[in-house]
């Protein structure tokens, strides 16, 4: 009865994706007019949609403060706090790593956005399997999303940019994986600002749990689907795609945006409570991932060092759980991982996660890593 | 007014009241008699503990602590309400926002034991009788200045002293699941917000977000200094005593982070200049042993002095009053307040290896990774008589550590002075088994021709 219940929601939730996703070219969230605009006027979408997701979060604020016990009590707990509260709350010292990934997140991100008009950047014969959207003309790289979602187009292609495209994304694919998700993809940096964003004004999350991870996944699997079929089926991805609302506009092209307009500002809502939150139910990400056996990023566990302290887990924004139950396995790579190294930053057990590249280990967990969140306040004492 | 008196005291009702004063004469005898017997025992361990060869310098804060508490009798030194706490699942940094100190009321009392003996089934474990025994006389300042008292159920003793103490202090009980589930520990995230909730009514100081990151910035301080410290305790050879490093553990019981941490300072530096100067606590290679099972909690430190009075050496201890107390921290991933009460419910439930869970096969990694960490020759399996949770994890431990070729005995042993001798026996053969086992040491050349 309980799983009838469940597979019926399942089944209406994916049509409800499916529908607006097949009739998306005809719901225009903003439209150009026919001969373009200027630069500063094509910002606008983007503005609106920047304006209508801070709405939805403070409305969300609201409700959830309006309904939920517990969250008065945070609320109440949060404003009593004194001003310096936010520098109290333990911070751990930036790691080269991370550094890394979010110079490598920005730079990549604003080089495909703007690469092509500003430096005159065009390499448009390489394909990489990254949401920045190839409606901007003047990226950097092509990306791969879509030729994935346009196979007829592909295949009208000459053999040479076929087997180009094919070469291309299958290589960036083995021998960067998902890792391509969490340094260079241009979406997920726009999340990580959010979710950065909200750590800053330390406001409560969205908790996911086990049960919440597994209700995201069917509707991973439809997008997934849509992704592949939507053309064969006569409509056309690129109009409900989210990632549209980016880099075109950013670009200064007048893109006018239908579905995808209202999904972003659902994605910007959404990974502002939740971490990557679009990663959950990324198609693309999700196929890159799927050939997560033979990528050459792993990220690899001690099992006897292993506590069992799950903070991998909470720090974990695709919710992967297997990162500490596992205790046969050193090869944890996950096809959800998008090896954005949260795990091994916060595992307080010397090398019990660590992140290789061929076998070589470039990333690896140490307990004076968290515990230097304490070591600031001690060295202040001392002086 | 003075005649009444006079009647009173005269009249027929003379007679019971003498017999009342004799028995608060008898009372008070009997208080005398457990403040001499308590107070003769601490100081007669602190004595042997100082005594045990090697001990850092840097210790006496320590020994002051606990000498404090058991020997003068005295409370803790702080001028919060202190809330007491049992059991390592209680999240201290929730109860120093609060603006309160907590206390760790986990007892090794001898005199407490045999009060509580007669006040609890005799199958019960010594622990528990000698919390209920100490709550029953009312002398200890400890128990007695208690603003309100924190069990997590972790066992069924816990959840009957739990009932028993709720007749004399205002108690609350955390429910602790058997397993560590998603579900389990957002339910013990619920459990929590009423603990801050009950906190803030004892204390009355409000919890917020800046009182609790102080809470973790104290607490994690102490973290700082204790993971030091137990990364220095891993050299070999040894640069310190177990049983030295187990009454400092016992010690932050009765002591505010903050100056736990700032002892303990003290002797990360002393252990320091130990390796710089190369100073060691034996000349010769001391058997490793790895002392875990039951709570081991000050005065009841039988099995460590014994150990290391014999020859062996406690180079690491798996005990819920020793290293795991302070060893796994609580990881913020979130920095909101919700996200700071889920890295303390996630840290009181999921690196915990107490066998109040069903599963805890984690404990077995863990003994295995302190083995390859510390190079430990054998492992003490210490049970509490009546401790049955310790004693059911014994099987599988015993059967996991023989494939790794470790020897391992269990000692069971009860809050009282009359097992010693045979303790004693029991270890000395146990170090002689690790000795004979360990490659001898040549003093001379091999001779190689005639």
């Amino acid at each position: 009865m309980r799983s009838r219940k469940k597979l019926v929601i399942t089944v209406l939730a994916c049509l409800g994706i499916a529908c607006p996703a097949y009739f998306a070219g005809n719901l225009l969230f903003f439209g150009f007019p026919e001969e373009g605009t200027d630069y500063p006027g094509t910002l606008l979408p983007f503005l609106i949609i920047l304006a209508a997701s801070a709405a939805g979060i403070i409305l969300c604020v609201f409700l959830r403060r309006r309904i939920s016990g517990t969250e008065r009590i945070q609320a109440r707990a949060s404003r009593t706090g004194r001003s310096g509260a936010k520098d109290l709350i333990p911070k751990q010292k930036p790691s080269v790593f991370m550094i890394l990934r979010w110079g490598l997140m920005i730079v990549f991100s604003f080089f495909m956005i703007a690469g092509g008009l500003l430096f005159g950047l065009r390499i448009s014969s390489l394909s990489i399997p990254v949401l920045s959207c190839p409606w901007n003309r003047e990226q950097m790289a092509e990306a791969s999303c879509y030729y994935l979602s346009h196979l007829n187009e592909l295949f009208e292609l000459p053999l040479t940019d076929i087997l180009l495209f094919f070469a291309s994304t299958l290589g960036f694919t083995i021998v960067l994986g998902r890792i391509m998700c969490g340094f260079l993809c241009p979406m997920g940096l726009i999340q990580d600002l959010m979710d950065k964003l909200r750590q800053k004004l330390c406001m409560n999350g969205f908790t996911m749990n086990e049960k919440r991870y597994q209700a995201v996944k069917p509707v991973k699997w439809c997008l997934l689907f849509l992704f592949f079929g939507l053309w064969f089926a006569g409509g056309n991805f690129c109009n409900f795609c989210p990632a549209i609302t980016v880099s075109p506009i950013l670009a200064g092209m007048s893109t006018s945006l239908y579905v995808s307009g209202f999904l972003m500002i659902l994605v910007l809502i959404g990974s502002f409570f939740k971490r990557r939150m679009w990663c959950l139910v990324c198609p693309l990400g999700y196929l890159v991932g799927l050939l997560h056996k033979i990528s050459l990023f792993r990220i690899r566990k001690d099992c006897t060092a292993c506590t069992e302290c799950g903070a991998c887990y909470e720090a974990c924004p695709m919710g992967i759980k297997l990162i500490y139950t596992e205790r046969e396995n050193t090869d944890v790579t996950d096809v959800n991982c998008i090896m954005c190294g949260e795990c091994i930053r916060k595992c307080p057990e010397d090398n019990a996660l660590s992140m290789t590249f061929a076998g070589k280990q470039i990333y690896t967990a140490s307990r004076a890593q968290v515990m230097s969140s304490y070591q600031r306040n001690l060295r202040k004492e001392e002086r | 007014m003075q005649t009444e008196e006079q009647k009173s005291k005269t009249a027929p009702g003379r007679e019971p009241q003498t017999k009342y004063l004799r028995e608060q004469q008898k009372k008070q005898r009997q208080q005398q008699r457990f403040i001499k017997k308590e107070t003769q025992t601490a100081a007669r361990y602190l004595g042997r503990l100082e005594q045990l060869s090697g001990a850092p310098a840097a210790m006496q804060p320590f020994v002051e602590v606990l000498r404090r508490i058991y020997v003068e009798m005295q409370g803790v030194e702080t001028d919060r309400p202190t809330i007491g706490t049992y059991c390592v699942m209680v999240p201290q940094e929730l109860i120093y926002a609060a603006g309160a100190q907590p206390v760790k009321l986990c007892s090794g009392n001898y005199t407490a034991f045999s009060i509580g003996d007669d006040l609890t089934p005799r199958d019960a474990c010594p622990l528990v009788k000698a919390v209920a025994g100490f709550q029953h006389t009312g002398l200890m300042p400890v128990y007695r200045d208690c603003s309100m008292m924190v069990v997590p159920i972790t066992c069924d003793c816990k959840k009957k002293i739990a009932g028993m103490l709720r007749d004399s202090v205002e108690l609350i009980t955390l429910h602790v699941p058997a397993s560590r589930e998603d579900a389990d520990m957002e339910a013990y995230l619920r459990q929590l917000y009423e603990l801050m909730e009950r906190l803030e009514a004892a204390t009355g100081s409000p919890i917020s977000s800046g009182s609790l990151a102080e809470g973790f910035q104290m607490v994690g301080r102490a973290q700082a200094e204790f993971s030091e410290f137990i990364r220095l305790r891993k050299s070999s050879p040894a640069l310190l005593r177990g049983t030295h490093s187990m009454a400092m553990m016992n010690a932050s019981a009765y002591m505010s982070a903050d100056r736990w941490a700032d002892a303990m300072h003290g002797v990360n530096l002393e252990l320091k200049e130990r390796i710089r100067t190369g100073e060691k606590i034996s000349s010769r290679s001391l058997p490793r042993i790895l002392l875990t099972g039951s709570p081991i909690v000050f005065p009841n430190i039988k099995i460590p002095l014994l150990i290391e009075e014999m020859g062996g050496l406690v180079s690491a201890d798996e005990t819920c009053m020793g290293e795991r107390g302070m060893w796994d921290p609580a990881v913020i991933t979130d920095h909101s307040f919700n996200g700071m009460l889920r890295a303390l419910a996630n840290r009181a439930l999921r690196p915990c290896p107490c066998p109040t869970f069903a599963d805890n096969t984690q404990r077995i990694y863990r003994l295995k990774q302190m083995i390859r960490d510390n190079e430990i020759q054998g492992v003490i399996y210490h049970v509490l008589r009546g401790c049955l949770v310790y004693d059911f994890e014994y099987r599988q431990i015993e059967e996991e550590l023989g494939k790794l070729e470790i020897p391992v005995i269990r000692l069971e042993s009860d809050y009282n002075e009359e097992d010693v001798e045979q303790l004693r026996i029991r270890i000395e053969a146990f170090i002689e088994l690790i000795k004979l086992r360990q490659e001898p040491v040549r003093r001379t050349g091999i001779r190689e021709s005639f």
